[in-house]
């Protein structure tokens, strides 16, 4: 049955993981969005600091089913909503990055820095067009953090019944098969690292400028 | 001009980084603040572009106070160089430079064809355009860091001890370099180093501060090691500075020199000619002393290895100093002088320099 199964389920596995995709990708693109001014503004000074990254790391804490339960209530979604699982991995995903960013901008050269801002570079401009791409090696490396650890946590997902890969955990669960969890692990594990080596790909054509020593 | 009035500048725990400072930095010249660390030499200039700002007194541009300004306004009519040159290390070396013009909305054919242009002005091959700064030596990032600073053409130029972070030869071509730039720019300059010989070198004025972040004296170089104001500015201007001071001054009349015959490697030790005691001097092809030849312990034929290169070489027009130390460095004690053509002149002693340096002193003390 092995073969035909797969062969049988092959549209809807690959529409699973098509979701399990997206639903990985999207927050943490979001969550970046949002982790690169709250990161800024912890680098730049050394009060808010320890309170940004302290509340974003208890923000990581909160057990993911409790935030798949509460956030309909809080953001007016029905249950059932993939918004709430985009919400909840966002959350995640600023979690992780903000301390990234932070430390990324504050590992860029004070030479550099100061440079900019003695050229007459405005604080943003400077943030634009120096610090954050000086900074690219080290957040691409937090991003793929967050990337695979949203690969992992989306499986979750499936005891609320929203359609992803960790569906396949859940359908073999109740049917007793083995091999939709088997295909699911799998499938889970070909996607982090396709999407890490994605990530590691766009960072290292980002940063041309590298020594060589230093990217490999 | 750059103007310090009753400028200090104190930090809230109390300590007096600089005090009640009062000086001019004229317009197209360079003026150089020196001192031991800790003297306040930095935060004065920082204080021009507004890195820092003054807890008292007024800085101002051209007559304009710096607090009526804008800092990012004020910021971009002041180049800036600092001693690690603080390149853009994800910028190739022509965009680290168009990099400002770039963000005043300059086009990118036009920012950069003016990048190559001051590239070349600071002396940096075009072939070093499209590298990345880690690609770079010391003093090559430095050429660059020069070249950022002068993109957008600003009246005024500050430079955080620019060239102290390369080797003392590397150093040496990146002063001359630069001096010979600023002779072409004119622009008002304010450096700060620690090296004194780096100030007399390079300052058109030297300002020295003692610790405590007070101005002991301002003066130019010459001035300086001839009459400094206190123990302090002598003790920092240094032991041999009597010595120092001879490169401040030209040779008022003529300076007689002394023919000496030549000869080249490769020839035999007769082709010199009559040589009295020995030595002749070895030049190269284009009749450039190389140094001295002993041709009697030369062989048949004269070979590189028999060549002395101890002594250096003066020009006829550069300074006493120089001529005094071919002079003391020669083998020979004739001090080889070549014209500003580099061709061999002849030869002079110490004795012939030391008649000169009494007609300077005089000359000076009639001036």
């Amino acid at each position: 049955m092995t073969l035909n199964w797969i062969i049988d389920n092959a549209a809807r596995i690959g529409e699973l993981t098509a979701w399990h995709a997206a639903l990985s990708v999207v927050p943490t693109v979001l969550g970046l969005l949002v982790a690169i001014p709250l990161g800024w503004w912890a680098s730049r000074s050394p009060r808010i600091y320890p309170l940004v990254i302290g509340t974003s790391g208890l923000l990581y804490t909160i057990p993911s089913i409790a935030l798949f339960v509460l956030l309909p209530k809080v953001l007016g979604t029905r249950i059932l909503d993939p918004l709430n699982v985009v919400v909840a991995l966002t959350l995640y995903s600023i979690a992780l990055l903000v301390r990234v960013i932070a430390d990324g901008l504050a590992s860029v050269p004070h030479d550099t820095v100061q440079a900019a801002t003695a050229m007459g570079y405005r604080p943003w401009q400077r943030l634009l067009h120096v610090e954050l791409p000086v900074a690219v090696p080290a957040i691409g490396g937090g991003l793929r953090v967050a990337v695979v650890s949203n690969v992992s946590i989306v499986t979750m997902a499936a005891l609320l019944g929203i359609p992803q890969l960790g569906s396949l955990f859940t359908q073999g669960f109740s049917l007793r098969l083995t091999l939709p969890i088997v295909v699911g692990i799998v499938l889970c594990l070909v996607l982090s690292v396709v999407l890490d080596v994605l990530v590691h790909a766009a960072t290292r054509a980002l940063t041309p400028w590298q020594q060589k020593a230093e990217t490999a | 001009m750059i103007t310090f009035e009753h400028v200090s500048k104190v930090y809230p725990d109390g300590t007096h980084a600089v005090h009640d400072l009062t000086f001019d930095a004229p317009s197209g010249r360079l003026t150089v603040l020196v001192g031991p660390s800790g003297c306040g030499k930095t935060t004065s200039m920082r204080m021009i572009n507004r890195l820092i700002d003054p807890t008292d007194g007024v800085v101002s541009l051209d007559g304009q106070d710096t607090r009526s300004v804008d800092a990012i306004e004020l910021r971009r009519k002041i180049g800036y160089v600092i001693q690690s040159a603080g390149l853009f290390p994800h910028r190739t070396v022509v965009d680290n430079v168009a990099a400002l013009p770039r963000l005043l909305g300059v086009g990118k054919q036009q920012a950069r064809s003016r990048a190559m242009e001051l590239l070349a002005k600071v002396g940096l091959d075009e072939r070093f355009a499209l590298r990345y700064p880690y690609q770079l030596s010391g003093g090559q990032q430095q050429r660059v860091g020069v070249a950022r600073a002068l993109a957008t053409d600003p009246p005024f130029l500050l430079m955080d001890e620019p060239f102290s972070a390369v080797d003392p030869v590397v150093r040496t071509q990146l002063q001359d370099s630069f001096l010979q730039l600023q002779r072409d720019i004119g622009k008002t300059i304010v450096m700060v180093t620690h090296d004194i010989d780096e100030a007399l070198k390079l300052g058109d004025q030297v300002a020295v501060f003692r610790e405590g972040g007070t101005l002991a004296q301002v003066a130019t170089p010459s001035g300086l090691l001839a009459h400094p104001a206190d123990p302090f500015v002598a003790d920092f201007v240094g032991a041999s500075r009597g010595y120092r001071a001879l490169g401040f001054v030209e040779a008022t009349a003529p300076v007689e020199l002394a023919d000496e015959a030549t000869v080249r490697v490769g020839s035999r030790p007769g082709d010199a000619g009559a040589v009295d005691d020995g030595w002749c001097v070895a030049v190269d092809d284009a009749h450039a002393p190389l140094g001295w030849v002993d041709l009697r312990a030369a062989g048949e034929v004269v070979e590189e290895r028999h060549i002395d290169f101890s002594g250096t070489v003066a020009r006829a027009d550069g300074s006493l100093r120089d001529l005094l130390d071919a002079a003391l460095s020669s083998p020979t004690g004739r001090g080889l002088v070549a014209g500003p053509d580099g061709r061999l002149r002849g030869s002079v002693v110490a004795a012939e320099v030391l008649r000169h340096v009494g007609h300077g002193r005089e000359a000076e003390v009639s001036s």
